[in-house]
């Protein structure tokens, strides 16, 4: 393979996951990333992308979403309004035609890395809306009988939360990924990448409270390692003694969130 | 050995099609597995598996086909029925996990083969059930098998896992808890009760909403001059009846039991929602706290006759009356029977709500003869376990249309 993914100065990535992205590419397939929140799988195609020197278009997938609007939108309310004040050239539809995130990624001229992030967002039929675009890397326009063909292949990521189940259609179409909670050992190789001179003690404090803090059983919401690096962060710039984290837990409320969940954690100091 | 690896894969319910197995076959022929079966392990696993719940499947498959068996004996079903004894875990207090987990660091390191040998050995001597003893295999004793035991360090055998003290767990692997048929959280909850759906633009209501694409098509037809067009809301028609065992058996349960009330009650997307409780089984009242004391109820008859046969109903517990709680008509020995036993009432139950399903934290896989009430309700009524899968089942069963 000779565009091999690796870990990034900026991303840790677990051996498996190296190899779920390295095979997605070699067999042209979607690469489906699945995960608690927080694990970094948005952060995963920022990172392929910067390691293969490729651009990154990036689809938001929202309730609303509708697998055309990743394709092309035919602004026909602009053109009615164009032809009320007889604006030039309102019978070339094409000047209203505007490809959405899918079709800028086939119609680039480099190949480009394509996140489809949080696709369970969407409505139930969504995925199975994209098949035959993500298959063949096509479309068709019906209004200007045109059909969009990508020029290079786009590395197709897509991103799940686990909300809805996925149509087996679709899954039977990509390579799986479960991005386990990051272990103590590769959290804090993670930690490091934020903050290469962060002091021994303060982090294994730290860490030993944040994962103290994830076991609770009454914890609703579990901190994941975004809000383990904010933390860390802030007992730095602040100057906290490693000793009283702990103890004190000083700016507990970057790591737990809810009311709650603030409760539960003094209920056990 | 690959079909045969593909076959097994299907016999443990995995749902892969050819397709999958020809991209293996395909990722195969550009050498992506190497010639190492760990690497063949992760690329076999992240083209045929979707799902993390499926993990587990896929590692037993994958241990059955690539690797010798592992246990020359295999823990009988009678001694796994010997070891069923979630109360037990209640009794062990406080101290006794600490002076555990003070043995456990204080301890010479155990030699694994020794144990497992013994462990065998025992496996094919023992005749009968044992409990809190030093030799057999049983619960909260001393050797060092079985489970909710005070041995550092043993093999546990079935039951559910306490501490982390066991250091061979049988049958144990490292993707279990993401199975779907694992006990659920608050989040799954709200997934799997979205599902209780059932749009409605027939309700008599107003016509209150603008219809956009309705709209777009009269002004166009109108030549451009604007035509509004509006139309009735969709709105949601499930009624749901939450009613939940709040006995002493099902205080393990009482925060997966919570959780699922403050799912519902937090849930809007319901026309109406009533949630009562009761103890151990039904009788003539419900009680409308979950401390269940007595004269804070309401009269069971009087639920039948305000809340219609159109309500959805989830009865939540674990069906582990003693037989004359549910058979005897003096078997309430909280209030009143009303004449009925608790059975019956059970029936009366199900001949007024259609759609009435049974959720049970911990219901047995299976036939589970032992247990008779729990039997005999599921006869009764269509009982799940109360995990992912069983609540999207139980879910399905509640929308069913005959």
């Amino acid at each position: 393979m000779d565009n091999n993914f690796q870990s990034t100065a900026e991303y840790v990535a677990s051996e498996e996951l190296m190899a779920s992205v390295n095979v997605a590419i070699a067999l042209k397939k979607p690469l489906l990333i699945k995960g608690e929140p927080g694990t970094g799988k948005t952060m995963l195609a920022q990172a392929v992308a910067k390691s293969l020197g490729l651009d990154l278009v990036i689809w938001n997938v929202k309730s609303t979403t509708k697998a055309q609007d990743g394709l092309y939108m035919y602004d026909t309310i602009q053109r009615l309004y164009d032809g009320q004040f007889g604006e030039e050239g309102v019978d070339d539809i094409a000047r209203y035609i505007k490809l959405g995130k899918l079709g800028e990624a086939f119609e680039s001229e480099k190949q480009v890395v394509l996140l489809i992030d949080e696709i369970d967002k969407a409505d139930l039929e969504f995925p199975n809306d994209l098949l035959w675009e993500l298959d063949q890397m096509e479309f068709y326009i019906h209004e200007t009988k045109r059909t969009v063909k990508a020029k290079h292949r786009p590395i197709v990521i897509i991103t799940s939360n686990a909300e809805k189940e996925l149509p087996d259609a679709f899954l039977r179409r990509c390579i799986f990924h479960y991005i386990e909670f990051p272990n103590a050992e590769l959290m804090e190789e993670i930690v490091k990448t934020h903050f290469p001179n962060v002091e021994e003690n303060l982090l294994k404090n730290a860490m030993d409270t944040f994962y103290w803090i994830r076991s609770m059983r009454d914890v609703r919401k579990k901190p994941s390692t975004s809000e383990l690096i904010d933390w860390i962060n802030a007992l730095q710039i602040a100057g906290i003694p490693a000793d009283k984290i702990r103890a004190e837990l000083p700016f507990v409320g970057v790591v737990v969130k809810k009311d709650e969940d603030l409760e539960a954690v003094k209920h056990y100091v | 050995m690959f079909l045969k690896f593909f076959f097994e894969l299907r016999a443990k319910e995995l749902n892969i099609g050819l397709s999958e197995w020809l991209t293996l076959i395909d990722a195969l022929d550009q050498g992506l597995c190497g010639s190492n079966l760990t690497q063949f392990y992760y690329v076999s696993r992240m083209i045929l598996v979707k799902s993390e719940t499926d993990f587990d499947k896929f590692d037993t498959a994958f241990a059955e086909v690539f690797k010798e068996a592992q246990a020359d004996e295999e823990v009988t079903y009678q001694m796994l029925r010997w070891l069923d004894k979630e109360e037990l875990t209640e009794l062990i207090t406080k101290e006794d996990r600490e002076i555990r987990q003070k043995q456990n660091s204080e301890d010479a390191p155990i030699d694994k083969e020794d144990v497992e040998t013994k462990f065998k050995q025992r496996l094919k001597d023992q005749t009968e059930e044992h409990n809190g003893g030093s030799f057999w295999i049983g619960t909260t004793g001393t050797t060092a098998f079985g489970n909710s035991g005070n041995y550092v360090g043993g093999v546990r055998v079935g039951g559910a896992s306490g501490y982390q003290s066991a250091f061979e767990v049988v049958g144990a692997r490292k993707f279990k808890d993401f199975r779907d048929d694992r006990v659920l959280e608050n989040r799954q909850f709200q997934m799997a009760l979205r599902k209780l759906r059932q749009f409605s633009t027939r309700l008599e209501i107003p016509k209150t909403e603008l219809d956009i694409d309705g709209t777009i098509d009269k002004t166009c037809q109108n030549g451009g001059y604007l035509q509004i067009e509006m139309q009735r809301p969709r709105k949601n028609a499930v009624k749901l009846l939450l009613l939940m065992d709040s006995g002493g058996t099902m205080i393990p349960y009482s925060t997966l039991v919570n959780e699922l009330f403050q799912t519902v009650s937090k849930s809007n997307h319901f026309k109406d929602v009533k949630c009562y409780y009761f103890h151990n089984c039904i009788y003539s009242k419900l009680y409308k706290t979950p401390e269940c004391e007595n004269g804070d109820w309401v009269d069971t008859d009087w639920m039948f006759r305000n809340l219609g046969s159109d309500y959805k109903v989830i009865i939540v517990g674990d069906a582990a009356m003693a037989p004359e709680e549910l058979y005897s008509l003096t078997g309430n020995y909280r209030g009143p029977n009303g004449g009925l036993s608790g059975y019956e009432w059970l029936g009366l139950l199900k001949s007024h709500y259609k759609k009435i399903i049974w959720m049970n934290p911990k219901m047995a896989p299976g036939q589970a003869p032992w247990r008779e009430a729990e039997t005999a309700i599921k006869k009764l009524l269509p009982m799940y376990k109360l995990t992912v899968r069983g609540l999207n089942e139980g879910m399905k069963k509640l929308m069913e249309t005959r």
